[in-house]
């Protein structure tokens, strides 16, 4: 069993990968947007005030050395409102990848393995999800439990997964055929073992790649489903419904919807770049 | 003779395949409807208060839910329902107390037309881009293109609405406004709900122009994401074909670059692009909610947008029954597609 | 051929032109009309159907202006009221002349055909004559081609009834024409549905849903409009209705920002029409049993504890009337007392007599949608700092405005912040609901019970003399005020941009637009 060739790359070709990585400007790019982000998410809060406090007299001020991104049509500070944003966002993102990922990991995994009526069943079951325009169905969701975060990432967990249903199951059938699936079975392991030990781990890279890339979508659909008000209540301070509550003020004060949606472009374009990177480095055949 | 043969086989093939497909755009329907009439039963709130509103007697009430159906368990209201989808019938909305089937019919031209318009945006900018980047592969133009198609990627779609608005309607003045015509158009009589055409068949071409220029923000608004992924697409396909011996000898030859292009690359890169196509014009439906939302289009996208708020279930089964039907249909309209493309793929 | 040819004389002629109405007989009119399901008369119970409906159909008798207290002659030169002793009998005189769209004559029978038909369809608006009116069918008879006579028990009040025919239920239909539409016993309902058969000084000529309204000049109206076309623009967006206001593409625009209106009020171009409604924004405090708000003075203590002025002025830029009584400016009865001035010290002392010097914590339920000008959400917000100012913790719940009734109606909420709007221009309209248990409305869901309020409120209601109507409001709204569950917010206003080249806008509380008196400067 110990022989059996075990999922993940040597360390050789690790350091290969983090040269790789290294090199390419816009991995890098992503990589250091991605660490701002964090850290804004993390220590951001600690230089602003409370996102929450209205203050009606100083309402749609521009950017000043005390509101730095100027005040919204409740004289809220946008500043504090997008920090507290950028936690939200991130959670959003990082819960529904991480819902749809394992959800859609196991039906892939089952749907690969077991095969046959299974397969079938479990693979159908994956095409009328993908036949959902997905905001229509996460509206269709929001609207059903009541509009809120958590029923938003629900919502969006719950279009988004069947990408990874598909993807661990070709990777399943694909591995299914290989030697060493083959001599774990020979050598009389159970299914699930087999499973757990080697089909899983093979999945993970082009998982990882489709979930970095999914972060920054589902981000988008969040704040999609809060600007269409599905989404995050006022006054949440997420992004998409920032943006949707100060967009008729954006000729007076563009300001309040201009810094959020910077801050989603920003996001996701983060994300996006690392996806590519990732790709790239783990998968060099998948480049585009 | 054994050319016959192979040919019968390929047509029972291919039939064989046909039949299969078209139970699965049944299915697909199916199964939409279903997950949409099981995401109904769960509401905690009351589709009766939503559609009567605070003022409403406990009588009326009662009478709006047996009228519709909603005092019923739950397997009944299915097998209700799915007796009448079967008759073609989508029932009746709770909001508008209209056929289901009269609102789409009313909604969904609109957004076809934007949808189209989109795509072609999308088609005219990310096709040619994604060439011109893969010929100049890491020189200037290329750098600009894959900038663009990054942000194009990350820009929310509503944000974009509001910024190209504020910019080429309010600010410039280059661009129309929300709306499919200017208000003071003489709006042509509905035949086939698509403004370019009815504009068209009454005779009246400066209100067709009107359409046209009207759907030029919202289609940019709403084509850009599937311009930006198309433009990537294309760029890597294209590179992936001039690599190819064949093409770097015709061009060692002397072959001039468009002639290369036209008849190698292109034809060769068509086929990864095809298969983000498809993707694409199922997607544009999502999209369509945000865009027509900011641009007053009167759409299946607002549509949906209003059902939903007002747990109006009915309507979003109709529309979400009709985004199957679009998205399965389109499906198979590219797999055939791809089939005449690229006869050697087999339909197993 | 002929196509290539149409292309290029209009590629020559340039694109985005098109004008093909003229600018001066057409009004086109700008605002969020997605409420609008249908045209009948006899169905509509929204805004915009509403004022669709009252420039389609006439009414027998109606309101002119701004005043919702006199009746003034429609169809009917004449009416009157008579106690029989068991009952009202109101008798109406048609005016003769007065034809439909259709170049019929209104009657009799298409009177008494439009009463019918509202109380067999049973639409959302029935109510206002089964259950105010109690009308059943067969108590509206024609005379003769010119008298209408309605029986009303003695339980129903005459003056409530005559009210509640200026709305548009009491829309006069063509009968022969809506039979002629008839589909499976519908009384047209389907039919009326976009189209119109009213003796109004418009037709619906089109309505593309979601896109546009078209209402054109009826040739056969008694009331002659001055314009050709009115057309509502489905505008949702504020921002755009403000773009398109500026650009001229729009003359009138209904929904925008305080800061819009503000912009608006300062350019000489444009005038900003101020009108009530008739809703009133307010805290409901349940009263039951066991709930901290039992005690009268705890919920005295939230309406010393609420700053109304900030909200409106601060909150709403003004843009609403400073409310403190249950009954709305415009309405016989309305009372401006404002016996609460803001004063936190005061509440705190009432919460200390109240033995509870240090506040509790409890639930405030708000809708997910817009409180008249705000989310509602940053206005249940501003409520919940200035009651934290006086030590009462209010955690805010943010649920679906259905959902919000439910738990409401089911007695379940502790605070709720809503609207009432009357459902028929008549201070009963609110009296009723807000004082009497046995209602089931307001007072109900509150679980305020005090049989004097649901008395007042009652005689109140049947009370034909005006002035003394008048006098038993004056008592009941002090009492409700002192005792009752509420925190009345305030009565938003309606506010309307024009371009200042529109004349004769006018709107009244109940949301009326004549369209008739409207006309366009060029």
């Amino acid at each position: 069993m110990a022989s059996l060739p075990t999922a993940g790359p040597s360390t050789r070709s690790a350091s290969r990968m983090v040269r790789r990585f290294r090199r390419n400007f816009s991995a890098m790019l992503g990589l250091t947007l991605f660490v701002l982000l964090i850290l804004l998410a993390v220590l951001g809060p600690l230089f602003t005030v409370d996102p929450l406090a209205q203050e009606l007299v100083n309402k749609l001020k521009p950017p000043s050395a005390q509101h730095w991104l100027g005040t919204d049509q409740l004289g809220r500070d946008v500043w504090s409102r997008v920090v507290h944003g950028a936690a939200i966002s991130l959670r959003v993102g990082f819960l529904v990848v991480a819902l749809s990922a394992l959800v859609g990991v196991v039906v892939g995994l089952l749907a690969g393995s077991l095969g046959g009526a299974v397969d079938n069943l479990l693979m159908r079951f994956t095409d009328i999800f993908f036949a959902f325009p997905s905001l229509i169905l996460a509206m269709a969701i929001a609207a059903a439990l009541g509009p809120n975060l958590n029923n938003t990432i629900l919502a969006v967990a719950a279009v988004s997964w069947p990408v990874y249903a598909r993807l661990v199951r070709a990777q399943a059938l694909a591995l299914r055929e290989r030697e060493f699936v083959e001599a774990a079975k020979a050598l009389g392991s159970r299914t699930l073992r087999v499973l757990w030990r080697h089909i899983l781990p093979n999945s993970l890279t082009p998982v990882l790649v489709q979930a970095s890339f999914d972060m920054g979508g589902a981000i988008l659909t969040a704040a999609g489903l809060s600007f269409v008000g599905f989404g995050a209540q006022p006054p949440t301070p997420e992004w998409g419904a920032m943006v949707s509550e100060a967009r008729n003020y954006i000729d007076v004060a563009f300001w309040a919807s201009v810094s959020p949606a910077v801050a989603i472009i920003l996001t996701v374009l983060a994300f996006n770049l690392l996806g590519d990177a990732l790709r790239d480095v783990l998968d060099p055949r998948g480049r585009d | 003779m054994a050319t016959g043969y192979r040919l019968s086989l390929w047509v029972i093939d291919m039939f064989a395949y046909l039949i299969r497909r078209l139970f699965f755009v049944v299915f697909v329907v199916w199964g939409v409807t279903f997950a949409t009439f099981f995401i109904s039963q769960v509401v905690p709130a009351d589709p009766a208060l939503a559609a009567l509103g605070d003022n409403a007697r406990e009588d009326q009430i009662k009478e709006f839910r047996e009228r519709n159906g909603l005092d019923k368990p739950a397997y009944v209201q299915y097998a209700v329902y799915m007796n009448k989808l079967l008759h073609g019938d989508l029932g009746q909305s709770l909001r508008t107390s209209r056929p289901v089937i009269d609102d789409l019919r009313e909604f969904f031209p609109a957004t076809i037309e934007l949808s189209l318009a989109a795509f072609f945006v999308a088609l005219l900018i990310g096709v040619p881009f994604g060439v011109i980047a893969a010929l100049n592969q890491n020189r200037p133009p290329d750098v600009i293109v894959r900038i663009l198609a990054l942000l194009g990627g990350a820009t929310p779609v509503f944000f974009l609405g509001i910024l190209l608005l504020q910019v080429f309607h309010a600010q410039l003045g280059w661009f129309p406004g929300p709306g499919r015509l200017d208000p003071y158009a003489l709006t042509p009589p509905r035949v086939t709900g698509f403004m370019t055409i009815d504009t068209l068949l009454a005779h009246d071409p400066r209100t067709f122009w009107d359409s046209l220029y009207h759907l030029v923000l919202p289609a940019v608004v709403l084509g850009s994401a599937s311009a930006a992924l198309l433009a990537r697409m294309t760029r890597g396909a294209m590179l992936e074909v001039l690599s190819q011996d064949y093409i770097r000898t015709a061009r060692a030859k002397g072959a001039s670059n468009s002639a290369v292009i036209l008849h190698h690359a292109a034809k060769n890169a068509a086929l990864p692009v095809l298969t983000v196509l498809g993707g694409l014009l199922g997607g544009l439906l999502s999209g369509a909610v945000l865009t027509e939302t900011i641009f007053s289009w009167p759409g299946i996208g607002r549509y949906v947008t209003t059902s939903a708020s007002s747990l109006d279930f009915p309507a979003v089964m109709g529309v979400t029954l009709l985004a199957g039907l679009v998205y399965a249909t389109i499906n198979l309209a590219v797999d055939l597609l791809y089939a005449y493309i690229d006869p050697r793929i087999k339909y197993g | 051929m002929q196509l290539v040819k149409w292309l290029g004389v209009s590629l020559a002629l340039g694109a985005g032109l098109a004008m093909a109405q003229d600018r001066t007989s057409t009004l086109i009119y700008g605002g969020d009309w997605t409420d609008l399901i249908t045209a009948d008369p006899g169905v509509s119970y929204e805004f915009t159907g509403g004022l669709v409906t009252d420039n389609l159909y006439e009414t027998l008798v109606k309101f002119e202006g701004t005043d919702l207290s006199t009746l003034k002659p429609g169809l009917a030169e004449k009416w009157d009221v008579k106690n029989t002793g068991q009952g009202w009998l109101v008798t109406f005189n048609l005016r003769k002349g007065s034809k439909f769209s259709t170049g019929r004559e209104v009657t009799a029978k298409d009177v008494v055909y439009s009463i019918e038909r509202v109380l067999a369809i049973k639409g959302p608006s029935s109510f206002l004559y089964t259950d105010v009116a109690n009308l059943k069918p067969g108590s509206a008879k024609a005379l003769d081609p010119y008298t209408v006579q309605v029986a009303l028990p003695k339980t129903a009040s005459p003056q409530a009834f005559l009210n509640l025919l200026t709305f548009n239920i009491g829309g006069v239909v063509d009968s022969e024409e809506v039979k002629a539409h008839e589909q499976n016993g519908d009384w047209g309902k389907a039919w009326l549905t976009d189209h119109s058969a009213g003796s109004g000084p418009f037709v619906l000529n089109r309505w593309d849903r979601n896109s546009q309204v078209v209402l054109t000049a009826n040739p056969n109206a008694r009331l002659q409009p001055k314009l050709k076309q009115v057309i509502l623009r489905y505008l949702p967006e504020p921002q755009a209705q403000r773009v398109a206001l500026e650009s001229g593409e729009i003359d009138i625009a209904e929904n925008l920002t305080p800061e819009m209106l503000k912009a608006f009020g300062s350019n000489p171009k444009f005038k900003v029409y101020k009108s009530d409604n008739l809703r009133l924004r307010y805290i409901g405090m349940n009263a039951k049993e066991g709930s901290p708000f039992a005690n009268p003075k705890v919920r005295e203590a939230v309406r010393y504890a609420i700053n109304q002025d900030d909200i409106i002025n601060n909150l709403l830029l003004g843009n609403a009337t400073k409310i403190q009584t249950i009954i709305p400016k415009g309405l016989l009865g309305y009372n401006s007392a404002t016996y609460y001035t803001y004063n936190p010290a005061r509440a705190k002392q009432l919460l200390a007599e109240a033995g509870v010097p240090n506040g509790f914590e409890f639930e405030l339920l708000t809708a997910t949608a817009t409180c008249d000008f705000v989310p509602c959400a940053d206005l249940a917000a501003k409520i919940q700092s200035d009651l934290a100012k006086v030590g009462l913790k209010a955690n805010i719940k943010q649920i679906q405005n259905s959902e919000v009734l439910k738990i409401y109606r089911a007695q379940q909420a502790q605070m709720v912040l809503v609207a009432w709007s009357p459902d028929f221009p008549d201070p009963d309209g609110n009296a009723t609901p807000m004082s009497d248990y046995n209602a089931k409305s307001l007072a109900y869901r509150n679980v305020w019970n005090n049989p004097t309020a649901a008395k007042l409120a009652q005689q109140a209601a049947l009370e034909p003399t005006p002035a003394k109507r008048a006098a038993l409001y004056k008592i009941l709204t002090e009492l409700v005020l002192k005792e009752g569950p509420y925190a009345i917010l305030y009565q938003p206003a309606q506010n309307t941009v024009l371009s200042v080249k529109v004349e004769g806008y006018v709107r009244n509380g109940q949301n009326q637009v004549r369209f008739e008196n409207l006309s366009k400067q060029p």
